[in-house]
């Protein structure tokens, strides 16, 4: 049995962040129906990373993650005629997905002030870069821009790095997931009470507030005047010796705050002289360049002759967060990852046979599952405009 | 009935946190901000650290704590004792959701495993959280918030050009960790009300790290390549980057069309680079890219960078204020529209926390600050477990709960 098995999803969003909410729902088993346009099909079919030959539009790779167990339906909505069998195809479905910007969903016909009255059992979910009608300066808006925005972007890297200029996140389209995710939850939210009440909601997901309220731990203690307000690039984060470093294979990641941690890392590089002296809790109350120098020194030292996954277990064995930096393919051969089956084969008729990230969670009764590979181009459209029409 | 009742679609529903720091906490802040009725189980001599606050010094207004805890209860029952652990079971058979990230092994250790909790409600959702997830090889092993952007392939992929990873901001992770959870959580949730079946959940942190740049994966299995840090760079944009400009703030612009270039070019007073065969097409701008940065940053540095976002905003193309502390906090529309809500501490102190990410019609009222320790021990004891007052005078008397 599936989780969402007897839900039913419309699809108008054409971006990742609307995209990948509807993949995380259509996962868990609902019938997930996306809309696209005649020949063009979804924008994402034509990002990469490309793969496989044949038809240009059934090449992307980034479609293809983003669709799994997905219909699609062909369906232009530019025509009178298109609009009409929308309002038919919504007055079916459960919850609808957009990701257009602020206005588009009114001029095909599902005006989100009308919702309640029109349609008051439906879930309607749009996500935007700022929210629904945002000033005139932030009516374009890319995930690079948001990125910076919302904070992120002025504080990577953050410490240390004062001098250069500030960074991009992971990824192309890290702003679009997490609001995605945000939107998914609000719809699983809203579904709750919709089984009980029947009555439905409007989601209106801001990518930018998403991504301030990621920061809320630093972000509200700004707010409430609670911790220095600044321009300074340092300003999100805690400091101390931690951080980024090579050893023998690559890098590996380690962070120190408590005594205990200290004590450890004493012990596993050898109990140097110089640290014998300092207080235990140091590293809350008594962090000075000096100091820090000193123990990057002796890490380093200690990482020469490590390869990450031989540093991090040794370190670990001692109570201290020491972890690899991964690069994809050793996170695809991490032991951990292969025993929990995140990554599964899924079977394209174009892209062949490849393994997919899977979900983060693993559920004992309804878990997610790829079922499906991302439709074709209008594979569905006859099963659900024929007889409508 | 809960003790509070602020509507929102889950309104009616109870979760118990046995969770601390900040990802199992954002968990239960996100259900909070939805109308549920969260209640944090505290143990006196194990508090969450976030509770210490070396300047304030007060364990009812630690800023940390206070930050991912709005609108929740706190019951302080000492769960290192076998009578603390059966009040837990009492409670769990009352509540709809269990949200733990303990260390792993410990609600095993506890008596508060998965088996333990079904056996006293079939119908609950027990959401567990780790780094590694519950099992798997590596499970044991623990790290915070930038461990797990290591180990998910986030951090490698953060950096400057020829240089290190350096990796995303280190307070990166937990928040949207918790918001997986929480998805995830309201999915089984849906499930258990229509079929009376609950379920154990099983959340990884870096899984959910690697979630964040799925595409970047894919790549890696269609093709093998692995994407090496660029610093701000694109590779269907260009330009797309961060540029200095006069008055010391950076701005972000990213060209996603030829059209946008020719619309930023515009902008720059310099017409003539549209045509520029150098940079008329996306592959141009690429092979070009060095002298495209030089162009566009030898223009943000003569202008200020609200002249720059306006301007470029007006002609369609994405650009924006890369924000630093004070630029949130003033942020005209996140104040417009109600993102930093005014709550309401037990002292009547009022200040304004950080909203949901996102609005819905008819919300849950977002109004009370996170809460001090223990301040709903009598109502988890009283009026959910039905304790007598000279039973729940005991159970103090003997160190229990308090």
């Amino acid at each position: 049995m599936t989780a969402l098995g007897n839900f039913r999803i419309l699809e108008l969003a054409e971006g990742v962040s609307g995209e990948y909410c509807g993949k995380l729902i259509a996962d868990f088993g609902a019938e997930v129906i996306k809309i696209e346009r005649p020949s063009a099909g979804s924008p994402t079919r034509h990002l990469g990373p490309f793969a496989g030959s044949g038809e240009a539009i059934e090449r992307s790779g980034l479609f293809a993650y983003l669709n799994t167990n997905k219909r699609s339906v062909a369906l232009d909505l530019t025509t009178a005629a298109g609009r009409d069998m929308l309002q038919r195809i919504v007055a079916t479905v459960d919850v609808v997905i957009d990701d257009h910007p602020s206005g588009w969903l009114a001029g095909v016909g599902l005006d989100p002030e009308q919702v309640e009255t029109r349609w008051p059992g439906l879930v309607l979910c749009s996500i935007t870069a700022y929210g629904q009608n945002p000033p005139d300066e932030r009516r374009n808006a890319g995930d690079l821009t948001v990125f910076h925005s919302s904070g992120w972007g002025f504080h990577t890297p953050g410490v240390g790095f004062e001098d250069k200029p500030p960074l991009k996140g992971p990824g192309r389209f890290f702003s679009h997931y997490e609001a995605g995710q945000e939107a998914a939850m609000y719809i699983a939210g809203c579904l709750i009470d919709r089984e009980h009440g029947g009555l439905g909601r409007f989601i209106d997901v801001s990518m930018h507030e998403v991504m301030v309220s990621r920061a809320d731990y630093v972000v509200a203690q700004f707010v409430a005047g609670e911790m220095d307000v600044t321009d300074w690039r340092g300003g999100f984060d805690m400091h101390g010796p931690g951080g980024i470093f090579p050893c023998k294979d690559g890098h590996i990641y380690v962070f120190m705050a408590t005594p205990d941690q200290w004590a450890a890392y004493r012990k596993m590089v050898g109990d140097p002289e110089w640290a014998r002296d300092l207080p235990p809790d140091w590293l809350m109350k008594g962090l000075t360049p000096e100091r820090i120098a000193l123990v990057r020194r002796d890490l380093c030292d200690w990482l020469k002759e490590r390869g990450k996954v031989q540093a991090a277990h040794e370190a670990q064995e001692l109570g201290i967060t020491l972890v690899p930096v991964n690069t994809p393919h050793e996170v695809m051969e991490s032991p951990q990852y292969a025993h929990r089956q995140y990554f599964v084969d899924v079977t394209h008729p174009v892209l062949g046979t490849v393994k997919y990230p899977s979900v983060p969670y693993r559920m004992s009764e309804t878990p997610a599952a790829i079922t499906a590979p991302a439709p074709l181009l209008g594979q569905d459209s006859a099963l659900y405009l024929v007889g409508r029409g | 009935m809960a003790k509070l009742q602020r509507g929102g679609p889950l309104q009616g529903v109870r979760v118990v946190e046995l969770s601390k720091i900040w990802a199992g906490p954002e968990t239960g802040k996100h259900f909070a901000f939805m109308g549920a009725e969260v209640i944090k189980i505290e143990t006196k001599d194990a508090l969450d650290f976030t509770r210490f606050d070396t300047l304030t010094g007060d364990i009812n207004k630690a800023r940390g704590f206070m930050s991912v805890n709005p609108q929740k209860l706190s019951a302080l029952i000492d769960i290192k004792t076998g009578q603390g652990v059966e009040l837990v079971l009492d409670l769990l058979r009352h509540s709809d959701i269990l949200v733990d990230n303990l260390r792993p092994g410990a609600m095993e250790r506890l008596g508060l495993g998965w088996d333990a909790v079904r056996a006293v409600n079939p119908r609950i959702v027990q959401i567990t959280m780790g780094m590694y997830g519950n099992d798997g090889p590596l499970a044991h092993q623990t790290g915070y918030a930038p461990c797990f952007c290591a180990i998910g392939g986030l951090s490698a992929l953060v950096g400057y050009k020829d240089q290190p990873p350096t990796g995303i901001n280190m307070r990166y992770g937990d928040s949207s960790y918790g918001t997986a959870a929480a998805y995830a959580g309201l999915v089984a949730l849906l499930h258990a009300r229509r079929t009376g079946v609950g379920q154990f959940v099983d959340v990884s942190a870096v899984e959910c790290m690697t979630t964040m740049i799925a595409d970047s994966m894919m790549d890696y299995t269609l093709s093998g390549a692995e994407q090496a840090c660029d610093g701000t760079r694109h590779a269907e944009m260009a330009p797309h980057g961060v540029y200095a400009c006069r008055d010391g703030s950076w701005v972000s612009i990213a060209v996603a069309s030829d059209q946008a270039w020719t619309a930023l070019a515009g902008a720059m007073g310099q017409e003539g680079l549209a045509g520029d065969p150098r940079f008329a097409t996306l592959a141009a701008r690429k092979a070009n890219e060095e002298a495209l940065d030089q162009l566009v940053s030898k223009w943000t540095a003569q202008q200020d960078v609200g002249e720059v976002v306006r301007l470029l905003q007006s002609r369609d193309v994405a650009a924006g204020k890369s924000c630093n502390s004070m630029d949130i906090i003033a942020d005209e529309q996140l104040w417009s529209r109600g993102f930093f809500p005014d709550a309401v501490q037990p002292d009547g102190t009022v200040r304004p926390i950080v909203g949901p990410g996102a609005k819905i019609s008819r919300p849950a009222e977002i109004c009370d600050d996170a809460p001090w320790l223990g301040a709903d021990t009598d109502y988890v004891l009283g009026e959910i477990l039905g304790l007598s007052e000279q039973e729940q005078a005991g159970l103090k008397e003997a160190g229990i709960t308090s």
